[in-house]
Formats: C-alpha cells, sequence, structure tokens
C-alpha cells in the first residue's frame, strides 16, 4: 500500500471514528426487578417477573448506538395473590405452556417534549407483537449504571385475558410496566 | 300515605325500610349460597361484586334506618303478655345486630382475604383488617354462621308477627303490611268496609 492511501486511509478512519463508537454494553446485576401494575376491581395490584434477562447497550449521547433487548420468563410472575397467581399462568391469561418467554427489544430511542428520552420497541407477548414505548432514565454510577424504565401497554392489545376476562370494568385493560436495572460492565 | 308513624300504623317510609332491608337481606342470602357453589369464573367475581354491593346497601340502609327511627314516633304495642312484649323487643334488638353484624364480617372477611371492596363498580371502600389468610377463614365462617342466626331470630320475628295475625287477630302485622291498613284504633274513611 502506498504511504498516501496509507495516510488516507488512518483519515477515513479517525473521520469515522466519533459516529462508530459503540454504546457500553451492560448486562442485568443483582438488585434488579422487572415488574407491572395491574388494576382489579378498581384496586391497583404490583406484580414482579422473577426471572428475565437483558442485554442493554446505553449512552445518553449516542442513542442512535443504543439498544434495549430484554427477555423475561413469563411463568415466574407473582401478584401476592394465590387466587390470581393460581389464574394468570392459565391459558387464560398468560398461557405460559404456549408463550414461556416475553421479548422486548428497542427499534429506536426519540426524546419527547420534556426531555425525556423515550425508548420505542417491540414487545412479543402472548404471541403477539406490538409496539411498546418506555420512559428512559439511566444514570451511571461507580459499578455500572441504574436504568429506571416505565411504560404502559394495554393487555387486550396482546389477548392476555380472554373470553369473559377481556370484561375491562373487572380488569383494566391497561397495564403499567416499570423495571429498574442495576447494570453492571459487560 | 303518612310519612311519618301514627298511633295506628307504621308510616310508609318505616314501611319502605322494613320490606326493602328485608327482601335485599334473604335475596342477598340465597343469592351467596347458589353462586358460591359456581365454578370459578368471572361472572363468578362480578356476582360476588354484586353480593358485596347489595350487602353494603343493607348495612347504609340501616344507618339512615337508625335516623329515620330516632325523629319518627312509632305505634305503641298492641296488647299482649309482658313478656311476649319483651320478647318481641329482644329480638328485634337481635335483628338489627345481626343487620350490621352480617355486612360487616363480611366486609371484614373480603379485607382478610385481599379483595377489593367495590361498589357497584363505582368506587373502593378501605379494607377493615389486613390480609390475613387464617383471619380470613374464620370470618367467612362467622359470615355464614350469622346469616343461619339471622334466620333463626326471623323465625321468631315472623311467629311472632303470625302468632298475632291468625291467634290473638290484632293489627301487628297488618299494621307493617305494604297496603295494610289497621283494623282497629283508624277511623274508618268514608267508603272503607270495616
Amino acid at each position: 500500500m502506498n504511504p498516501m492511501i496509507r495516510r488516507l486511509s488512518a483519515l477515513t478512519v479517525a473521520l469515522a471514528l466519533p459516529f462508530a463508537t459503540s454504546a457500553a454494553d451492560y448486562k442485568v446485576g443483582p438488585g434488579s426487578t422487572l415488574g407491572f401494575s395491574g388494576k382489579f376491581q378498581g384496586q391497583q395490584f404490583d406484580g414482579t417477573f422473577g426471572k428475565f434477562d437483558a442485554a442493554i447497550s446505553y449512552d445518553a449521547a449516542n442513542l442512535a448506538a443504543s439498544k434495549f433487548d430484554v427477555t423475561v420468563d413469563t411463568a415466574t410472575a407473582k401478584t401476592g395473590d394465590s387466587d390470581r397467581d393460581n389464574a394468570l399462568p392459565g391459558s387464560d391469561f398468560l398461557d405460559v405452556k404456549k408463550f414461556a418467554t416475553a421479548h422486548y427489544v428497542t427499534t429506536g430511542f426519540t426524546k419527547d417534549a420534556k426531555g425525556n428520552v423515550i425508548a420505542n420497541g417491540n414487545l412479543t407477548l402472548h404471541g403477539v407483537t406490538k409496539p411498546v414505548a418506555l420512559k428512559v432514565v439511566f444514570s451511571p454510577n461507580a459499578g455500572g449504571a441504574r436504568l429506571s424504565v416505565t411504560g404502559t401497554l394495554k393487555r387486550l392489545d396482546f389477548g392476555v385475558g380472554s373470553g369473559d376476562y377481556k370484561d375491562t370494568s373487572t380488569i383494566a385493560d391497561e397495564v403499567l410496566v416499570n423495571g429498574s436495572l442495576n447494570l453492571l460492565p459487560k | 300515605m303518612p310519612l311519618r308513624s301514627d298511633t295506628s300504623r307504621w308510616s310508609t317510609v318505616a314501611k319502605t325500610f322494613h320490606w326493602v332491608m328485608a327482601l335485599l337481606i334473604l335475596g342477598n342470602g340465597a343469592f351467596a349460597f347458589w353462586m358460591d357453589g359456581l365454578k370459578p369464573s368471572l361472572q363468578k367475581i362480578n356476582m360476588f361484586a354484586l353480593h358485596k354491593s347489595i350487602g353494603l346497601t343493607v348495612l347504609a340502609l340501616f344507618l339512615l334506618r337508625l335516623m329515620w327511627r330516632a325523629v319518627d314516633r312509632r305505634p305503641p304495642d298492641e296488647p299482649a303478655p309482658h313478656w311476649q312484649q319483651i320478647a318481641a323487643h329482644a329480638v328485634h334488638g337481635l335483628l338489627y345486630l345481626l343487620i350490621v353484624a352480617i355486612p360487616l364480617s363480611g366486609w371484614a372477611f373480603n379485607s382478610a382475604h385481599g379483595f377489593p371492596l367495590q361498589y357497584f363498580k363505582q368506587f373502593n371502600l378501605p379494607a377493615l383488617v389486613e390480609k390475613n389468610p387464617g383471619l380470613s377463614d374464620t370470618l367467612g365462617t362467622v359470615h355464614v354462621w350469622l346469616f343461619w342466626f339471622l334466620l333463626a331470630v326471623l323465625v321468631a320475628h315472623v311467629g311472632g308477627a303470625l302468632k298475632h295475625h291468625l291467634i290473638d287477630r290484632d293489627d301487628t302485622l297488618r299494621r307493617m303490611l305494604p297496603f295494610g291498613r289497621a283494623k282497629r284504633n283508624t277511623s274508618t274513611p268514608p267508603g272503607d268496609t270495616p
């Protein structure tokens, strides 16, 4: 390779570098929670997923290179009520035998009017894939970062609650989703 | 139709409280035993919610009834042996106690079980006790037994009323019947056959 070309290619790489920086990669550390809140007979109930995993790439200055990829073990949903927890995995709701995992993967990030970072992505739940937006709060810390996400989905969009259980006057359609992840560097 | 009771009969308000509450209490009890045997479903959940709302309605009506009772007159007791009059009032007292105790025990049962309490899908009422599965079982049993006890007391109440009506042939029952008119003590309105 002649020196001229070598110099040019070095320059090209140098120029391209700022755009190619990949966001920092994180894995889920202990102390992370993924939860949801629904409403039954006018009263909120809160649930958590005992088992989930996430691959997080995030750089607040380079949202284009950021990405969330989350998988959730649907059978591990618990809400602290034995009646409800017996019903939730069944075929009327999450149908965990058929749909053992839920999957969320971002397609891009935007900022809303207030300057909040919004993750846009597709959630596959109960075999149905629909877009779900999550508000993102990312705070780097000494050991990695704390990532909080909140969003809302409609359970009936995903067919969660079949037959009579579609009745939203008893079980609200809206379900709040919240995650608080303790991220460690990968 | 008199708003307030007089010496010969109960007022329309007193009669309405009496019969509406009687229907709601007995109907709600029968409804509960019937639906308790149904398989779990959302309809069953909604039926229980309805049962709870009716029970709360009884409780609310009872409070209104007590307030009304405080301002209303009462027709005097029909002639009867003194012990029978005391017994009749004791039975009334017990009925009042049970009308409060049954809904309250159901409310506490619901709370101890950890169920929400929504009044006809309109608004929620607070829990009376913390969630506690052991207590929930006990309160559930208490709730049902209080109802059986109410039925036993009702036998005395209804039996007494029928005894007055059929044996003593006085106005005790007639003056509480929805369209009943007292035979005695009333000035007979023109055109009314005595």
